[in-house]
């Protein structure tokens, strides 16, 4: 039984000053543990004036390791959006960092509009060599995009080595939806899993969808987290229905947990989770984009809350 | 120098009736031969739509193999059809290339979709034939070829050929979108995959040929053809800028390789201009060299890139 306490949200974006014009929005924290204190990442946005839509931007906080006090929060470009055309040109978000000898792997999941569909996706690889500061690209493309069977919204990368090689746990869109005809198009999508010896070239296990949905086929899952609990691998994810989920907060999103021994057969078992909503507070009606890390022996979750984590990512513990 | 003797422009698709989605355009011939005909794959279009939008489809038509000619059979339905909601290939399939593979016939083809920012994103997928080429299924709903870090978008135009037991692909990979008079122009090179299976595609991530008339040189339709102990690539290439008129259009070039990989480029050889009136006389594009009864045929596009179909060239010697 992993059971969560919740220590309640950490940061709110709408208290602190943020780079590229962002106002609101810290969504899908993500950790990078250093000597002294935690970078946490998270997408923010700002407004694109061409037409009023929203660009998402990576920003960081830097949090004392008690995850409670701020340092500072980032002033300059963790990493600028794609070009014309390119995968990512209209935001990043989420960012997965990991760290590799001297270098930081950033796997970002890169936004693109459309024209029948609102976007695509699709995961690039950028590097830092400033212990995260800054990333550069280590091309235009993406190191993982739509494929035969796994047509559309590749995205959602988690990136962990285990045993020398690399895992990638992310998620693929098997299909767009008009639920109705007033509506535009719904996506949903499923967690997949592929593999790398060097963390750019990756073969996926191609539209396998490694995690039952418990929801009805119409689940969505999204932002897969995996961590080494005890001796056994343990998955971290959200999961709504595929429309009328924004508002609805029955329908909306909840984290998932699915556990492994071998990290190829995962056992969904939500019921072993024991973090859900709280009623009245920040995170009354949506839980979604966990983040598992561990930080002085200690097992923490990064989750948003209410919107999307319009109003930021809050932070709990496990008991043990 | 080549000597290519022009025989005539042998399918016009506005000559075909009944077929509401061929109302012009033939692009990109293709040939697979048989016993007594020529079935030339190539992509039509029906009429634009309110916003002058156009979709392609890809369709045949079997020209006797007596006398070219003669046009025996169109194809009653286009071959494949477009892709569903937000998928690679939604809104056209341009073009395609066939092969036979024991009973089989393969078909690669671009797959188009619309986007934001830019007018369209192109993918690679793969589709294949029971029947000898008349109906086509495709492999699956997303590409076989899609994007990588040094292939950020509009992979294109493959031609597919298979030497010594491995299979090649000849495709053309976006480099860059040009703004040119508030229009956004893609450039691309062309560029080769490998593969043992003809699914699972190892890039080359290199440009293939050098650019001659200027650095942003377009190039298409890498057409290669063995003969005489060397492996011949006739292609087209355009300029950037106001590439629609004949000043700017599309030419074919030449350039031959022994190996596959290294190619050395000489467009006085390729012995094929445009004429000095008629169907070919401002452009002439996407090369496809056959060889059909001791003869080697060059089928191409005259003006506005085949609207008007695609015509013949015979060549007077021999091709080393």
């Amino acid at each position: 039984m992993l059971k969560w306490k919740k220590l309640g949200k950490i940061f709110d974006p709408t208290q602190h000053e943020l780079p590229n014009d962002c106002e609101q929005f810290a969504q899908s924290p993500q950790a990078l543990v250093l000597d002294d204190f935690v970078r946490i990442y998270f997408s923010t946005r700002a407004l694109d004036k061409r037409n009023g839509k929203y660009l998402s931007h990576i920003a960081f906080v830097d949090m004392r390791k008690n995850l409670r006090e701020v340092i500072r929060i980032s002033d300059k470009m963790v990493i600028p959006l794609g070009g014309l055309g390119c995968f990512d040109e209209h935001g990043i978000f989420p960012m997965n960092v990991l760290r590799h000898g001297d270098i930081v792997y950033g796997y970002t999941c890169g936004w693109n509009r459309r024209f029948s569909v609102s976007v695509d996706t699709a995961i690039g690889l950028a590097i830092s060599h400033d212990n995260g500061v800054t990333f550069q690209r280590i091309g235009d493309g993406p190191v993982l995009a739509a494929s035969l069977h796994e047509p559309c919204l590749v995205g959602d990368g988690f990136v962990k080595v285990i045993s020398g090689v690399f895992h990638m746990w992310y998620i693929f869109g098997i299909g767009w939806k008009r639920y109705s005809p007033d509506m535009p198009p719904d996506r949903t999508y499923k967690i997949g899993h592929a593999v790398s010896a060097d963390g750019i070239n990756w073969v996926k296990e191609e539209a396998r969808k490694i995690i039952a949905d418990r929801i009805g086929p119409d689940e969505s899952q999204a932002l897969p987290t995996v961590i080494e609990i005890d001796g056994r691998y343990h998955m971290f994810f959200c999961y709504r229905q595929s429309f009328d989920f924004r508002k609805n907060c029955d329908r909306g999103y909840r984290i998932g947990h699915a556990w492994s021994d071998d990290l190829v057969n995962w056992t969904r078992d939500d019921e072993n989770l024991l973090l859900d909503v709280t009623p009245g507070d920040w995170d009354s009606d949506m839980l979604c984009y966990p983040h598992a890390f561990e930080c002085d022996d200690k097992v923490y979750m990064l989750y948003n809350g209410n919107e999307f984590g319009r109003y930021g990512f809050g932070l709990a513990e496990l008991e043990r | 120098m080549f000597h290519w003797k022009k025989i005539g422009k042998v399918f016009t698709p506005q000559e075909v009736e009944g077929r509401s989605w061929m109302k012009e355009f033939a692009q990109a011939p293709a040939t697979l031969v048989f016993d007594d005909f020529v079935r030339v794959y190539f992509s039509c279009r029906p009429p634009a739509d309110d916003n002058g939008q156009y979709v392609s489809y890809s369709a045949y038509v079997d020209l006797d193999r007596a006398d070219l000619f003669k046009v025996r059979h169109v194809s009653e339905q286009p071959i494949l059809s477009l892709g569903g909601l937000g998928e690679f290939d939604e809104f056209g399939i341009y073009p395609v290339s066939v092969i036979r593979h024991g009973d089989d016939v393969r078909a690669y083809y671009a797959g188009w979709t619309r986007c934001e920012s830019v007018p369209f994103n192109v993918a690679i997928g793969m589709a294949i034939s029971r029947d000898g080429g008349e109906t086509f299924t495709k492999l699956g709903n997303g590409p076989v070829l899609s994007y990588s870090p040094d292939e950020p978008f509009v992979l294109s135009g493959p031609k597919i050929r298979r030497f010594n037991d491995t299979w090649y692909l000849w495709y053309i990979a976006g480099r860059k979108w040009k703004m040119v008079d508030g229009r956004a122009e893609p450039v691309y090179k062309i560029r080769m995959a490998f593969s043992s299976d003809g699914i699972r595609w190892t890039k080359m991530n290199k440009d293939l040929i050098p650019s001659r008339i200027e650095e942003d040189e377009a190039q298409a339709s890498p057409d290669v053809f063995h003969a005489n102990g060397k492996y011949h690539m006739f292609f087209a290439y355009r300029y950037s800028n106001h590439y629609r008129g004949e000043e700017n259009g599309y030419r074919i070039g030449y350039s031959s390789s022994t190996n596959l990989t290294d190619w050395v480029r000489d467009d006085t050889k390729a012995g094929i201009d445009v004429s000095d009136e008629g169907w070919d006389a401002e452009m002439i594009s996407y090369p496809h060299v056959f060889e059909l009864d001791g003869k080697t045929y060059l089928a191409y596009l005259g003006n506005q890139v085949g609207r008007y179909g695609f015509g013949l060239a015979v060549l007077n010697g021999k091709l080393e």
